[in-house]
């Protein structure tokens, strides 16, 4: 075993380590101002560079436009067939949404005014939660986040809100559900819907269709297809028929909003005293006349057209987590190899296009969450998903050259945009494995790394074919969908499982609500004999909740098709063309219906159960009433007790004995998934993907047994408690695979955090380490890791002195985020989760 | 080197930690089993507990969490060694405690732990491959380190043994300072061999650790002698005011290429990381305080060792 010792003498002495900086960690020290990363980065993409230089410093302003547009046509078509509606509504958008061109930019296209915005989602739950002061729209103050002029306010005050307060999906839905589910869908964080949150689900289009075949050809075949209808068809001339008019009607203003755009680009041409932009804004032009209309034929245009599309789909809806990219490397290789073999283009020029949609992406900004206060996805979190490496549709590796070139792009550029995500395989090259290893150990935590050996035989499982199972991307935080296969659109539901406990204990009450009664009587704990007493009423607890969760996702379901359509999303989509309907209005036939819940509080619950089986029933060193007393005064005066409670066995160790109630758990709520169809005939999965609302849903549950106080947050996604997991990620990534029910194929997501310290991973030897970490995790059949590298010492540093670390990346949960944009209580979450030092 | 009535021939002996996913002690992600007793006491030895050989409280006053919650351990406490200090909180009385660890079973916050735990050679390399998928694709495995493993060398072989048998890569990390057949019958075992030479100095060493290094010395040169083939790799900590000259560190590189040279040779800078566990032993930090050496200084004898001559 020499492989290590004919290295570099230097790196091999690293025994005793000091604190060593990640590469993102050293730049915040010499204190570099944000922009291209590296002298030859900068000097050859000049363009970029500028376009990002202060990029932080610039305002957020707000786009009403849309909200008002959407509203003017909506008023106009009240009682018409929602698609019908939607696609005249996206029409009146795209013809008359105020345009612009910024200097210096290739392509072309916003969803709002120039530099950075922020879109108001009218139509969606709290107006899509713009950013308001005490629940009151006000103009905003200095300092805040997004600027909130008084115009703003006229326009949502006067021509926008009226409406939508008696149009609303969510009010809606609120008053469909049955009373009970009702009751405990109100008190907020025990069943905590996205059903109306967003239109949309995670998703992201079919690009390569835009590009291969352009607008043009899907607008034929819909006038095809409207043209066939016999007349004596009712059902077709019912239902068809709006649907193909919507596609007609939309496929048409995309291509007048991207002319708007050549005009512009000639306007402005004609006014530009620097002859190269005036050339460049002719070519601006010329590729705007040609794409999306036309099939692109160079990167250039394949680029702007996939750009028009991501615009579009951002201006007709809002998308769960932002629309994502699909698999960019693999749609856009075939104009890139192209233009290369042309000698068009060099790898230089790919890239500034490629970071021209970066840096469009990068003005965006998501109002569902705003900073300051616990939120569910805190710190502006954002998920245009970005897909790179994994298997063909035929299975062979599908790694190429635009695959690493998007890897450098992210060790390069500053901005945590795109949310890159790499497909990893049982054959995945070393090489590629390097490149993503060491862009891990930038420690900004990207990529997130997908592992095809789990995910494709789970959607096989599903009823998927195998090339689209193979062709899977990545979409939201741990999502995966298969663009033309998969259908669900409506957003699932986070389950408290720290509310499920907390009734279990207290026969149904939780004390945040008053000890009002919520969920089934199961008896007092203290007169549990066995652990499967309380096990058996903390079943029942869970079914309890889970079969209201289920009543109102299929409430859910049902309802929305009557308010909310997308009819530039399903002409994208195969099925959507291929049955004439909407996204939105189930059943589509032959689609897949992958719904799914999340479980939130994995490991506080499991920790919580192994303490009261130990030191109530096994070991007797505690009654149970002295633990209920304990929890009931939050330790206060039970130091003793919480301390027991804390040093009892704990999830995340690769300990049987917590590991096995964790197995049960996952058990329990595979089965209650097994048992149940979906609205549309589809399946709904048991997910541990918490995002950051493990922090506001703790926020409802008193203390724990595992130690955890009052209000504390719970831990995160199928992560161990924060800090429980003290031998070592191998003992963590052990646990985890061991609570893993395979058997039961209505499975999804389970999201992984894991934070190593820089020392650990230094130099090449550190590389190799984590490529066969990695490579582990793969042969384990894990769903999805990611990794923080970072010192415990920045975070502290980044709390006492936000100023110097505005820009200190981290990886949040399925995201990365800006450290001193999160709220104080996830910023002490994350300093909390178990840094593995090695 | 002990003899030892409880390990039933080596097939069972006393470790006082295993830790898993390590990355600096051998090839590869390792599993590094360390084995409780040393006959050295080098006065900037990081793990101390690790020096005697049979179990020892360890009391880490931070977590105690005193007399308004808790009197568990003074309770049970048979040979009433533990007390109150002024703040209230547990107080042992090291000549009267015998490390029986009652009081560890009470503490309810692990102020109170025992280092040290009598294991079987099944139970070690069932932990120790619950890691199997990482070794097969990092080339880890098993690293044996201590204390000095080879002070328990009918244990430290037959674990090697097992594991060699059942695939995994092995090595061990040893002060050289044991009884010539140990290393002798444990070196065919190992796929690769860390030996610590700290200095050539007698005189030095002897006050630096306790013991003299003659036997280290001559241990390394009948390895290199009737071993030649195998991976050895020298490890020199440095420790400013002992052997952080240029010609401390010269002396050993030439030492080690006349006694047929060997892989590598590694310099590591001293830490201060042990210190906090000489207070939970009741013991006084016997280095005092030495600064680290710094990446500066480490560079020059980096040089300096890799001037000494032949590398295999």
């Amino acid at each position: 075993m020499l492989r290590t010792l004919d290295q570099n003498p230097e790196s091999l002495v690293v025994p005793f380590p000091g604190i060593v900086l990640s590469p993102q960690e050293a730049r915040i020290e010499r204190g570099e101002p944000v922009g291209l990363i590296g002298d030859a980065a900068r000097s050859k993409r000049a363009r970029i560079h500028s376009m990002i230089e202060g990029f932080r410093e610039r305002p957020i302003r707000l786009n009403v436009e849309r909200a008002r547009l959407l509203t003017e046509s909506m008023r106009q078509t009240e009682g018409q067939p929602t698609v019908l509606r939607w696609g005249k509504a996206l029409a009146h958008i795209l013809e008359h949404h105020p345009i612009h061109i910024e200097d210096d930019e290739l392509l072309v296209g916003s969803a709002g005014p120039s530099g950075r915005y922020a879109v108001v989602y009218c139509e969606n739950a709290g107006y899509g939660r713009f950013y308001t002061r005490d629940n009151e729209l006000t103009v905003s103050r200095p300092g805040d986040p997004i600027i909130i002029t008084e115009a703003d306010i006229a326009v949502l005050k006067n021509e926008v809100l009226p409406y939508w307060d008696n149009h609303q999906y969510n009010a809606a839905l609120m008053k469909a559900l049955p009373a009970d589910t009702k009751r405990l869908m109100e008190k907020i964080f025990i069943v905590t819907s996205t059903a109306a949150a967003r239109s949309m689900l995670a998703w992201a289009h079919d690009y390569g269709k835009v590009l291969n075949r352009g607008i043009g050809s899907i607008k034929r075949e819909a006038e095809t297809k409207l043209d066939a209808i016999n007349p004596l068809d009712t059902q077709a001339c019912v239902e068809d028929k709006p649907f193909l008019e919507a596609v007609i009607l939309v496929c048409d203003a995309m291509v007048t909003f991207a002319h708007r755009h050549a005009a512009l680009a000639r306007t402005m041409a004609a006014a530009e005293p620097r002859a190269e932009r005036r050339e460049e804004l002719l070519e601006i032009a010329r590729v705007c006349d040609r794409v999306p209309e036309h099939p692109a034929t160079t990167l250039r245009e394949a680029t702007q057209s996939q750009w028009f599309v991501q615009i579009v789909s951002r201006l007709e809806q809002s998308i769960g987590g932002v629309v994502g990219n699909g698999r960019i490397d693999q749609y856009l290789y075939p104009y890139y190899k192209k233009d290369l073999e042309a000698g068009r283009i060099s790898d230089d020029d790919a890239l500034v296009l490629l970071e021209s949609i970066w840096v469009g992406m990068a003005r965006t900004v998501d109002l569902y969450a705003k900073p300051g206060e616990p939120s569910l996805t805190d710190g502006f979190a954002h998920w245009e998903a970005t897909t790179i490496g994994g298997v063909s549709r035929d299975g062979r590796d599908a790694t190429n050259e635009l695959s690493y070139l998007i890897l450098q792009s992210k060790r390069e550029f500053p901005l945590h945009y795109p949310d890159l995500s790499a497909r990893i395989h049982s054959r995945t090259p070393d090489a590629f494995l390097h490149a993503i290893a060491e862009t891990i150990k930038e420690g900004t935590g990207f990529p997130k790394l997908f592992f095809d050996d789990e995910i494709i035989p789970s959607l096989l499982a599903k009823g998927a074919e195998v090339a689209e199972a193979n062709d899977y991307c990545v979409t939201g935080c741990t999502e995966v969908k298969m663009l033309n296969r998969d259908v669900v659109a409506t957003g699932c539901a986070w389950v408290n499982l720290g509310a499920i406990l907390e009734m279990t204990l207290n026969s149904g009450r939780l004390k945040f609500y008053s000890d009002d009664r919520i969920g089934v009587v199961t008896g007092d704990a203290s007169g549990f004999a066995t652990f499967d007493e309380l096990w058996t009423a903390f079943s029942a607890q869970a079914e309890n909740v889970m079969r209201h969760t289920f009543i109102q996702q299929f409430v859910a379901d049902k309802l929305k098709s009557s308010f909310i359509a997308s009819p530039m999303f399903s002409m994208l989509h195969d099925l959507c063309t291929a049955d004439c309907k909407d996204i939105h209005a189930g059943p589509i036939k032959n689609g897949l219906y992958l719904g799914f819940f999340d479980i939130i509080g994995f490991g506080t619950v499991i920790d919580s159960l192994a303490a009261i089986k130990k030191l109530v029933f096994d070991d007797r060193t505690l009654t149970m009433d002295e633990l209920l007393t304990a929890l009931d005064a939050d330790f206060a005066g039970h130091e003793a007790v919480r301390q027991m409670c804390l040093n009892a066995p704990k999830y995340g160790n690769n300990d049987p004995y917590a590991d096995n109630i964790g197995r049960d758990i996952e058990e329990t709520f595979a089965l209650l998934a097994h048992s149940q169809t979906s609205a549309f005939g589809g399946e709904l999965d048991l997910r541990y993907v918490s995002v950051t609302s493990h922090v506001p849903l703790g926020m409802i549950v008193a203390a724990t047994p595992d130690g955890r106080r009052s209000g504390e947050p719970l831990s995160e996604s199928v992560s161990p408690s924060q800090g429980a997991d003290v031998h070592g990620p191998t003992a963590t990534l052990a646990s985890i695979a061991s609570t893993k029910c395979a058997q039961y194929k209505e499975r999804a997501a389970r999201l992984l955090n894991m934070k190593l310290s820089p020392a650990s991973v230094a130099g090449e030897i550190g590389t190799k380490k984590v490529m066969a970490l990695i490579r582990s995790v793969c042969d384990m059949k894990m769903w999805h890791l990611q990794f923080s590298i970072i010192n415990r010492e920045t975070l502290l540093a980044a709390q006492a002195n936000p100023e110097k670390y505005r820009n200190l990346l981290v990886r949040v949960a399925g995201y990365s985020a800006y450290f001193v944009d999160l709220t104080p209580a996830l910023q002490n979450e994350i300093i909390r989760r178990t840094e593995h030092t090695a | 080197m002990i003899a030892d009535a409880a390990s039933g021939n080596g097939t069972r002996g006393w470790i006082f930690n295993i830790q898993k996913f390590s990355l600096h002690d051998g090839a590869g992600i390792r599993t590094v089993v360390f084995l409780k007793g040393c006959p050295l006491a080098c006065r900037w030895c990081s793990n101390p507990e690790s020096q005697a050989y049979r179990p020892e409280l360890l009391y880490a006053r931070d977590r105690c969490i005193g007399e308004h919650e808790c009197d568990r351990c003074i309770r049970v406490c048979k040979a009433a060694a533990i007390g109150r200090d002024a703040d209230g909180k547990a107080a042992i009385d090291r000549s009267l405690c015998n490390n029986c660890g009652d009081c560890a079973g009470a503490c309810p916050s692990k102020a109170l732990e025992v280092s040290g735990t009598l294991v079987s050679v099944d139970e070690v390399i069932r932990a120790v491959e619950q890691d199997s998928g990482f070794y097969v694709r990092s080339g880890g495995g098993l690293t044996l380190s201590g204390g000095e493993p080879l002070a328990q060398d009918s244990f430290a072989e037959r674990l090697l043994a097992t594991a060699r048998r059942r695939g995994l890569d092995t090595a061990i990390e040893t002060s050289g300072f044991c009884r010539w057949e140990a290393l002798q019958r444990v070196a065919p075992l190992v796929d690769q061999l860390f030996y610590d030479i700290k200095c050539l100095d007698t005189e030095k060493h002897r006050v630096a650790t306790g013991v003299s290094n003659e036997i280290v010395l001559d241990n390394f040169q009948k390895l290199r002698r009737d071993f030649p083939a195998t991976v050895v790799v020298v490890r020199t900590p440095i420790i400013p005011g002992l052997n952080d000259s240029r010609e401390d560190i010269q002396a050993i590189a030439r030492f080690i290429d006349s006694a047929g040279g060997a892989t590598a040779h590694e310099l590591l800078a001293y830490h201060g990381f042990g210190e906090p566990k000489y207070q939970r032993l009741g013991r006084t930090y016997p280095l005092g305080c030495v600064e680290t050496a710094s990446d500066e200084s480490m560079a020059v004898l980096r040089k300096a060792a890799a001037c000494g001559g032949d590398r295999r």
